[in-house]
């Protein structure tokens, strides 16, 4: 059964409208309908898509591709310029965590105020509080004003409450970005156990590895369109991480700041760009700056493009333990002969001092494509997935 | 199973808004409590500055108006005059400002959740029920001290308290909805509740406004409804006609914040 049907969603915003109306506009405009030609700006485009009961449709695009747009428009928060949805079932919707939470009231009654605003019934709530307690795992704090709470904390509270909704129709914004990583993986349990009770679900997100995981079909939106007609997860997946910015063969390398205590280059060593055809030697080269060496490290971690941790080095190691010199340090080091399968990876480099107080850090600091791999490759392209190769 | 159409342009029917009101009715009574709550948290006092504000106003009116300005209330006792009067201006004051930035001051969850606005600035008018009570407690003691005796006129002072809620609420509610596109609201408003306090008979008597500006005075639908309330209290002369001006007024301005807030409400999350 369709549970969900959007049937050509359109959302023009009015450009700069807002602070210059004036009031004498408005009040004509409550008689008659304005006829100014005001700059606009159309957020999204005739989009059309079936939800099916039961179904976790995933969300994907880049930032300001329409996604939250279009979230807003499903969620009721705000109305289509064109266009009707409609939706069998009661929605609830998580664009945030702790929408309503107050600081001075305690996690007790924070539980009350924001269930309530999610739309649950005050008896709904006494039902399900111990369980919201239980998995928020902040039961000694629970008669303490919220603002006192860690931020972690108050992330989990306000999760449980969220998690703990029993709509037919859930709709959720990458709220499973937060809290510390044991938390996400409950919260992803959580997210599956409701998709497993027959509830549908949408779900937006910038984590390929939860969308490939949670939704059976999925829709990637471009420019406030819909990008692909297809919804198979895998294609959009794809093609959505063909759009990242690692797209094109850029430089092999990327240089930062120059200024002390910091990374200040890195890069491939032998290559003339990050497009690798064959990654029989793939060497790297990083260059670094430390005022005291004493205690410093160096942590490049490797990453698929879907944001899948792969394996991280460690400056000391890669240098035999060796330490480091005061000034500019220049390492270079070789991955095991093909050990990367065909795709998109990038590199997080930080650099630290006693494994604790970061010096630098940079997230997605280099990227890289892979577009061919192992010598076994070329006999089997199909039979070798995943980003480790071991052939 | 509950079907929900959204589109543009869907006709606002007056019957939605109630029910919509009354699914909503937990969250209404939650806000309401939350700011009851919040209000007086960290403070060392706490409840008792509830009492100590009215006090303190009707403390400085009875100084001001009776002995130095000498305002005749003839036999009733200025503080049990003053008193009636505050009761039913504070609580109008107390919904036009607080409703009126309601919606701005929610402006965080109106960008991220789905309820029916109207919920918000109607929360305002159950928080002011509060200080509503303790006035009228304050009322009831200066009452008994003075050994006041009031009439059957007494059985009329609800009707008055829901035209007060009806009246508030049809200017809050403009307001709020207003505030949303200008924020020159927020601004006005302190004035309109200084000056309104002034151009109504809550220090005063309205008998004490000259005969030939009577007829403008009697423009601000508020002097009918503090009379009445007075009237309902401590008796004396009837407000007559003057309080189906009020009432029509007030009837008219909640029924129109309605039809305005339903507008400004699709485009809400937007201008915000």
């Amino acid at each position: 059964m369709k549970v969900i049907e959007v049937k050509n969603i359109s959302k023009t915003y009015t450009l700069g409208a807002a602070a210059k109306d004036s009031i004498v506009d408005t009040f004509r405009g409550l008689f008659k309908p304005s006829s100014s030609s005001k700059q606009t700006f159309n957020a999204l485009t005739d989009i059309s898509f079936d939800v099916d009961q039961g179904e976790v449709l995933g969300i994907v695009g880049k930032n300001g591709a329409g996604k939250s747009t279009l979230l807003k428009v499903l969620s009721r928060i705000t109305e289509p310029t064109n266009g009707e949805i409609v939706m069998r079932g009661r929605v609830a919707s998580l664009l945030e965590v702790g929408t309503g939470f107050h600081p001075e009231l305690s996690g007790r009654e924070n539980i009350f105020l924001n269930g309530s605003i999610l739309g649950m019934t005050r008896a709904e709530i006494k039902s399900k509080f111990d369980e919201i307690v239980a998995f928020s795992g902040v039961e000694k704090f629970i008669d303490t004003p919220v603002k006192h709470y860690s931020s972690g904390m108050y992330v989990r509270l306000a999760f449980s409450v969220a998690a703990h909704l029993e709509p037919e129709i859930l709709i959720i914004d990458e709220v499973l970005a937060v809290g510390d990583a044991e938390f996400q993986k409950k919260c992803l349990g959580k997210m599956k156990d409701v998709a497993g009770q027959g509830r549908t679900v949408l779900f937006v997100s910038h984590n390929m590895a939860a969308v490939k995981g949670l939704c059976s079909r999925a829709i990637l939106v471009e420019n406030g369109k819909l990008a692909l007609n297809s919804f198979e997860v895998e294609e959009v997946v794809q093609l959505y991480s063909r759009q990242g910015k690692e797209d094109q063969g850029g430089s092999s390398l990327v240089t930062f700041e120059n200024k002390p205590n910091s990374v200040l280059e890195l890069g491939l060593k032998d290559e003339e760009s990050n497009l690798i055809l064959n990654s029989g030697n793939l060497s790297f080269r990083v260059k670094f700056h430390l005022e005291i060496p004493e205690g410093a490290d160096l942590n490049i971690a490797f990453f698929t493009s879907d944001h899948q941790k792969l394996f991280v080095l460690l400056g000391n190691e890669i240098n035999n333990g060796d330490g480091f010199k005061i000034g500019v340090n220049e390492l270079i080091f070789t991955l095991p002969k093909y050990i990367l399968n065909k795709g998109k990876y990038y590199i997080n480099i930080s650099m630290h001092k006693n494994y604790s107080d970061f010096l630098f850090a940079k997230r997605e600091a280099f990227y890289f494509t892979i577009e061919e791999s192992s010598v076994v490759y070329n006999k089997y392209p199909n039979l070798v997935p995943g980003p480790i190769n071991l052939y | 199973m509950m079907e929900l159409k959204i589109s543009s342009n869907s006709p606002t029917k007056f019957s939605t808004i109630v029910t919509d009101l009354w699914n909503y009715k937990d969250l209404i009574a939650i806000l309401a409590w939350r700011d009851y709550k919040v209000r007086y948290a960290q403070t060392f006092l706490g409840f008792v500055w509830a009492f100590i504000q009215p006090l303190a106003t009707l403390l400085i009116f009875t100084l001001i108006f009776s002995r130095v300005a000498k305002v005749d209330t003839g036999s009733t006792p200025y503080p049990l005059f003053a008193q009636s009067g505050m009761l039913a201006w504070t609580y109008f004051a107390f919904l036009i400002s607080q409703a009126g930035n309601s919606i701005v001051g929610a402006q965080a969850m109106v960008k991220k959740i789905y309820f029916p606005r109207l919920v918000i600035p109607i929360s305002k008018a159950i928080v002011g029920l509060i200080d509503f009570m303790i006035s009228l407690v304050i009322l009831i003691v200066i009452g008994v001290y003075y050994q006041f005796v009031p009439s059957a006129n007494i059985l009329y002072l609800p009707l008055f308290i829901l035209l007060l809620i009806i009246g508030g609420l049809g200017v809050g509610i403009w307001v709020s909805a207003l505030t949303v596109r200008f924020r020159d609201f927020t601004h006005l408003l302190p004035f309109m509740v200084q000056i309104g306090m002034y151009a109504s008979p809550v220090a005063y008597a309205a008998n004490m406004v000259p005969e030939k500006y009577q007829w403008l005075y009697a423009l601000n639908p508020m002097v009918g409804v503090i009379e009445g309330v007075r009237w309902s209290i401590i008796g004396g002369e009837a407000p007559g006609q003057l309080i189906f001006f009020s009432i029509g007024v007030m009837l008219l301005l909640f029924l129109t914040s309605l039809w305005y807030f339903k507008k400004v409400e699709r485009v809400m999350a937007d201008l915000i």
